[in-house]
C-alpha cells in the first residue's frame, strides 16, 4: 500500500483510534453478559462507525474493510436481524485486535504491509459469513473499498443489479440522444457505469464540491442533479449541509472510477450498467422483452412485491408521459402493455390481460394513451400503500426510500439536527462556533507535562536555596531585618511552589480503570482457553495515581492475574465437587489508603499450599533443608516470589513458567511498592500491592556519615534512636541492640558503603541509630548523625552511575549540592 | 466578488466557491422574485446551487458553458 506521511491528521487518527479500540472491546463484552442493552450496542456501533469513518481519511484499506463489514454486522445486530453472541463476539473482538495491529504498524512503520491485506480480507469475510444473505443487508454489497479487485467484482452484484427495474427506472431518465450513444457504445464492447453519488451532509466541511467532483467524473456522458429528500423550505435550509445527490452515467472503467472516488467509496454506488437496461422499451422490442421479463424475475423472486411493482409501474407510467412521439412510439406502447400484463398476472390477476389489450388497441389507434394510464390508476389503486406521483419525483421516492434504509445503519444525527434547525425557525451565520461545546479535557503530549514537572522541580530546588540566603544575610552580613524579609518571601514562594507541584501531581494522575479495562478481554479469553467460568469483579476503578506508577504496574497485574486463573481457580467439575459456585469470582479491587494505593486481586480458588511450595523450593534449591524445616506457612507463601519457582505440574502457554512471580515482585519494588501474599487452602488467595501515589516527591531523612549526607527514603525509616556504645553487644561478627525487648542488628553505613571509618558517637557516648525496615528484616544502621527530613525529586542515576545499586537516585539540595539517595533494600 | 448583487438580480461569475452560499441565501430570502444570471458562470459549488434550487431562483440567463449548463438547467427548472 501507499506509504504515508506521518502528519499531524494520522497521529490524530492512531490516538483516536488506540481509545475507540478500547471502548468497542469494552462494549463487546458488555454486551456479551447483556446482548439486549440497546444503549450499550448504540454506543458500541456508534465507535465502530467513527473508527470506520476516520481511517476513510487515510488510504487504509485494510482497515476500512474491516470495520465496514463490522459496522455492517452490528447494523443487523441492532435492526434485529442478527442476535448477539459469543459466536458473534469471537471474530469481531479478533477483528478489532487486528486493526489495533494495524494501527501499531502504521504507527511504528508509516504503513500497512502489503501481506496483510489477505488476513484483513479474511477477517471481513468472516464477519460478512454472519450476516444472513447479501440481500438482506443492502449497504453490504456496497462495501466499497478502493483499489481491491476483488470488493469490484463484488460489486457487480449491487442493488441495481439485483433490481433490475430500479435501473429501468433510473435509465429511463436518460435523454434519448445520450442513450443512443451509450447504446452504440454498448454494442462496441463499452462497459458503462451508473453512479449513484449521495454526497455526506457535512461533506462541505470536508472541502468536498459534489458538483465539481460530478463533473470532472471519468468519461462522464451524462449527469443530473437529484434531491434525494423534498427540498427544505428555503428559511430552513442550512447552506453547509449538502442535501443534492448526483446520478451520472459514464464510459470509465471500473478502475478508473474506483480511483477517482477512492475517498468517497461509502458515497457512491457505482453499478455496471447492462445494456438491456439502456433501451427504453420500444426501440428495440428484444431487449424490452428482456427488460420486462427481468422485472417478472425479480417480482417472483422479491420479498417484497409490492414495492417491485411501484417501481416497475412508475417506470411505465413515466415511459407512457414521455411527450416525445419518436417512430418508434407504437412498439413502445406495445412493450408497457406487455409489462402491465405481466405485471397484472403475477399479481393474479389474469382477466386484466384483455382490458390492457382494448386499452393498447385504443392507444395504438388514437395516438393517445389515457385508458393505459388510466389502467395504471387503477392497478396502482389496489394495491395498498402504493404512493406514485408521475414524473422525476417518483425515483426521488426511490431513492428517498434508499437514504432512509442508509439512514437506519447510519447514527448520523442529520434528521435531529435538521429538525431542531426547524424548530429554532430561521438562523442566519449558522457555523460550528454557534454551538461551541468542544471536550473539556485536552490530550497533552506527556513530554510536555514531565518538561512542566522538572521545571517545577527545579523551582522547588532553587526555592529551598533561599533560607540559606537568609541565614547568610544574617550570619555573615549580620543584616537581620534582610534575613527575616527573605523568609517572609520565602514562605510564600513556598506556598505556591507546593501548589504547583500538587496541581502538576494532578495532572499526571490516572485512574486505575486505564489498566483495569483491559482485564474483562483477559480474564474472557484465558478462562475460555481453559475451560473454566469466571466472572470477573473489578473494584474502585477510579482510584487514581501517578501515570508511571499506574502504567508499571499493567504487566504485574496481568501475570497476577492470568496466575489466578491458570493456578488458583479450579475448572467447574471441580468447583461444584468442592461445593462452590461452579463459576469462579476474581475480585481485583482498588482502593486509596493514606498516601498510598491498594490493588488486591483476590480468587476464591483452590489456594496454595504453602507444604509444597516448601518441597518444590527445597527441590529446586532455593532452600536448604533447615530452612525447610524450621519457615512457616506464610514465610513459605512469600517463596513463591522467588525466582524459578513454579508449583504448576503442566507448564502452558498462559503461566506456570516459574517466571512470573518474582518478575512482579521487582516490578513493584522498583516503584517502591510492596506484595504480600495470602492463602487459604480451599477458599482462595489474595494478593495485595500497595504504591505509592506518586513517584514524584520522595520524602527523605537526611543523615550524616563521614561528613557526608544521604539521604534514606522515609518510606524505610522505622525510628532513629541514640543507643550508649555500652548497650551495643557483639554476636559473633556482628553487632547488635536490644531494643524494647527485641534483638536488632546493627551494622554500620561507613564499612557498608565501604568507608574506612568508624561511627562517630556523640558527646555522650551515644551512637545514632537508624532503625529501617529492609524487607521484612528491621536493621540499625549506624550513622554519624541525623539531620532534617525534605522532599526531593528523586533523579535516577544515569549512564556509568546507574550501575552502582547502593544509590536508587539522586537529588538536588537547597545550596546547590547533591543528594545521593540510599537504596537500602540493596546495601544491607 | 463572484457573485454581484444588483437590485433585483444576481450576477454570477466564474467560480462561484461555498463561501458565497451564506451570502447567496440570505439576499434570496429577502428577495423571492429576484432573478440569477448566469451566463459568465464557470462553476457554481454546490452548496449555492442548492441554495438556488431551494429558493425556486429564476434564471435570466442560462450559462454560455453549455456543459454547465446542462447540469443546472434540469436542476434549477424542476425547482421551479
Amino acid at each position: 500500500m501507499s506509504s504515508l506521511p506521518m502528519n499531524p491528521l494520522l497521529e490524530q487518527f492512531l490516538s483516536e483510534a488506540r481509545d475507540l479500540l478500547e471502548s468497542i472491546g469494552t462494549k463487546l463484552m458488555q454486551l456479551e453478559d447483556a446482548p439486549n442493552d440497546e444503549s450499550v450496542l448504540n454506543e458500541l456501533f456508534r465507535c465502530v462507525h467513527t473508527l470506520k469513518g476516520n481511517s476513510g481519511l487515510f488510504t487504509l484499506p485494510e482497515i476500512t474493510r474491516i470495520l465496514h463489514a463490522g459496522e455492517d454486522l452490528l447494523g443487523m445486530v441492532r435492526s434485529g436481524h442478527v442476535s448477539y453472541s459469543r459466536a458473534l463476539a469471537d471474530p469481531l473482538l479478533e477483528a478489532m485486535d487486528f486493526v489495533g495491529l494495524l494501527c501499531g504498524e502504521i504507527e511504528s512503520t508509516e504503513r500497512i504491509d502489503v501481506s496483510h491485506a489477505s488476513h484483513s480480507q479474511h477477517l471481513a469475510e468472516a464477519l460478512r459469513k454472519l450476516m444472513p444473505g447479501p440481500d438482506a443487508c443492502p449497504i453490504a454489497a456496497e462495501d466499497a473499498v478502493p483499489n481491491d479487485a476483488s470488493s469490484v467484482f463484488a460489486k457487480a452484484h449491487s442493488p441495481l443489479a439485483h433490481d433490475p427495474s430500479r435501473g429501468l427506472a433510473q435509465l429511463e431518465i436518460i435523454p434519448d440522444a445520450v442513450r443512443t450513444a451509450a447504446i452504440v457504445q454498448c454494442q462496441q464492447g463499452e462497459q458503462l457505469h451508473w453512479i449513484a453519488y449521495r454526497p455526506h451532509r457535512e461533506c462541505f466541511f470536508h472541502g468536498d464540491d459534489p458538483l465539481n467532483s460530478s463533473r470532472q467524473t471519468p468519461g462522464l456522458m451524462w449527469g443530473r442533479v437529484v434531491a434525494p429528500e423534498p427540498l427544505p423550505l428555503l428559511a430552513e435550509l442550512d447552506t453547509y449541509s449538502c442535501i443534492l445527490g448526483f446520478d451520472l452515467l459514464t464510459n470509465a472503467t471500473r478502475e478508473e472510477l474506483d480511483q477517482y472516488y477512492r475517498y468517497l467509496p461509502d458515497q457512491v454506488e457505482i453499478t455496471a450498467v447492462r445494456p438491456s437496461w439502456l433501451v427504453k422499451g420500444q426501440s428495440d422490442v428484444d431487449g424490452a422483452a428482456e427488460a420486462s421479463s427481468a422485472a417478472n424475475r425479480t417480482l417472483s423472486l422479491s420479498e417484497n412485491n409490492e414495492m417491485a411493482f411501484n417501481k416497475i409501474l412508475a417506470a411505465q407510467r413515466q415511459i407512457l408521459l414521455l411527450d416525445d412521439r419518436p417512430a418508434w412510439h407504437a412498439g413502445r406502447l406495445k412493450a408497457v402493455a406487455e409489462v402491465l400484463a405481466n405485471l397484472s398476472q403475477v399479481a393474479g390477476d389474469v382477466s386484466a390481460r384483455t382490458n390492457i389489450k382494448a386499452a393498447l388497441a385504443e392507444a395504438q389507434s388514437t395516438g393517445y394513451h389515457t385508458l393505459l394510464l388510466e389502467w395504471i390508476d387503477a392497478f396502482t389503486s389496489n394495491q395498498p400503500e402504493v404512493n406514485l406521483s408521475s414524473g422525476p419525483s417518483s425515483d426521488d421516492h426511490i431513492v428517498a426510500r434508499r437514504t432512509e434504509e442508509n439512514a437506519n445503519t447510519n447514527p448520523a444525527p442529520d434528521k435531529d439536527t435538521s429538525k431542531a434547525l426547524a424548530e429554532d425557525g430561521i438562523k442566519f451565520g449558522r457555523r460550528a462556533e454557534d454551538t461551541l461545546n468542544g471536550p473539556k479535557s485536552l490530550k497533552v503530549d506527556q513530554a510536555k507535562v514531565d518538561r512542566l514537572m522538572n521545571l517545577i522541580g527545579e523551582l522547588v530546588v532553587s526555592k529551598n536555596a533561599l533560607p540559606y540566603l537568609a541565614d547568610r544575610a544574617e550570619s555573615q552580613f549580620g543584616v537581620r531585618e534582610l534575613s527575616r524579609e527573605i523568609k517572609g518571601q520565602y514562605s510564600i514562594i513556598n506556598r505556591i511552589a507546593d501548589e504547583m507541584q500538587d496541581a502538576i501531581m494532578q495532572v499526571r494522575m490516572m485512574a486505575v480503570s486505564s489498566i483495569f479495562q483491559r482485564f474483562p478481554r483477559l480474564v474472557r479469553d484465558t478462562s475460555r482457553k481453559l475451560g473454566k467460568e469466571v466472572q470477573l469483579v473489578l473494584e474502585g476503578e477510579q482510584t487514581e495515581a501517578d501515570k508511571n506508577i499506574i502504567e508499571s504496574l499493567a504487566d504485574p497485574l496481568i501475570h497476577i492475574v492470568r496466575n489466578s486463573l491458570d493456578h488458583g481457580l479450579e475448572t467447574p467439575e471441580v468447583r461444584l465437587a468442592q461445593g462452590k459456585p461452579a463459576t469462579g469470582k476474581l475480585t481485583i479491587r482498588a482502593a486509596q489508603q493514606a498516601d498510598r494505593v491498594v490493588i488486591e486481586i483476590i480468587d476464591d480458588g483452590k489456594g496454595i499450599n504453602p507444604a509444597a511450595i516448601k518441597q518444590k523450593a527445597y527441590e529446586i534449591g532455593i532452600i536448604d533443608e533447615a530452612t525447610l524445616e524450621r519457615i512457616g506457612d506464610q514465610e513459605a507463601l512469600n517463596l513463591i516470589f522467588a525466582a524459578g519457582l513454579s508449583t504448576a505440574k503442566v507448564v502452558s502457554d498462559l503461566s506456570g513458567r516459574g517466571v512470573g512471580m518474582d518478575v512482579v515482585r521487582s516490578a513493584v519494588e522498583k516503584i517502591n511498592g510492596t506484595v504480600i501474599l495470602s492463602s487459604e487452602l480451599g477458599k482462595g488467595t489474595t494478593i495485595c500491592i500497595s504504591l505509592p501515589l506518586s513517584m514524584a516527591v520522595t520524602q527523605v531523612m537526611i543523615v550524616e556519615s563521614d561528613q557526608q549526607l544521604f539521604g534514606v527514603p522515609m518510606d524505610h525509616v522505622l525510628e532513629t534512636v541514640r543507643i550508649p556504645r555500652s548497650a551495643i553487644h557483639a554476636i559473633k561478627q556482628s553487632q547488635t541492640a536490644v531494643l524494647r525487648g527485641r534483638i536488632v542488628p546493627l551494622k554500620s553505613l561507613n564499612s557498608l558503603l565501604g568507608i574506612a571509618a568508624i561511627p562517630q558517637a556523640n558527646s555522650d557516648d551515644e551512637l545514632a541509630v537508624l532503625l529501617v525496615q529492609a524487607g521484612s528484616a528491621e536493621l540499625g544502621l549506624l550513622v554519624d548523625g541525623f539531620q532534617e527530613t525534605i522532599g526531593v525529586i528523586q533523579k535516577p542515576l544515569i549512564g556509568f552511575l546507574s550501575n552502582l545499586s547502593v544509590y536508587s537516585g539522586s537529588a538536588l539540595m537547597g545550596d546547590g549540592s547533591v543528594l545521593m539517595i540510599l537504596n537500602i533494600r540493596e546495601i544491607v | 466578488m463572484p457573485i454581484e448583487f444588483k437590485k433585483n438580480r444576481a450576477i454570477f461569475r466564474n467560480e462561484v466557491s461555498v463561501e458565497e452560499a451564506e451570502g447567496l441565501l440570505e439576499w434570496l430570502q429577502t428577495r423571492p422574485t429576484a432573478k440569477a444570471d448566469l451566463s459568465a458562470l464557470s462553476h457554481l459549488h454546490t452548496a449555492n446551487l442548492q441554495v438556488l434550487m431551494t429558493a425556486k431562483t429564476g434564471i435570466s440567463s442560462w450559462p454560455n458553458n453549455a456543459e454547465l449548463r446542462a447540469w443546472l438547467e434540469p436542476a434549477l427548472k424542476t425547482a421551479e
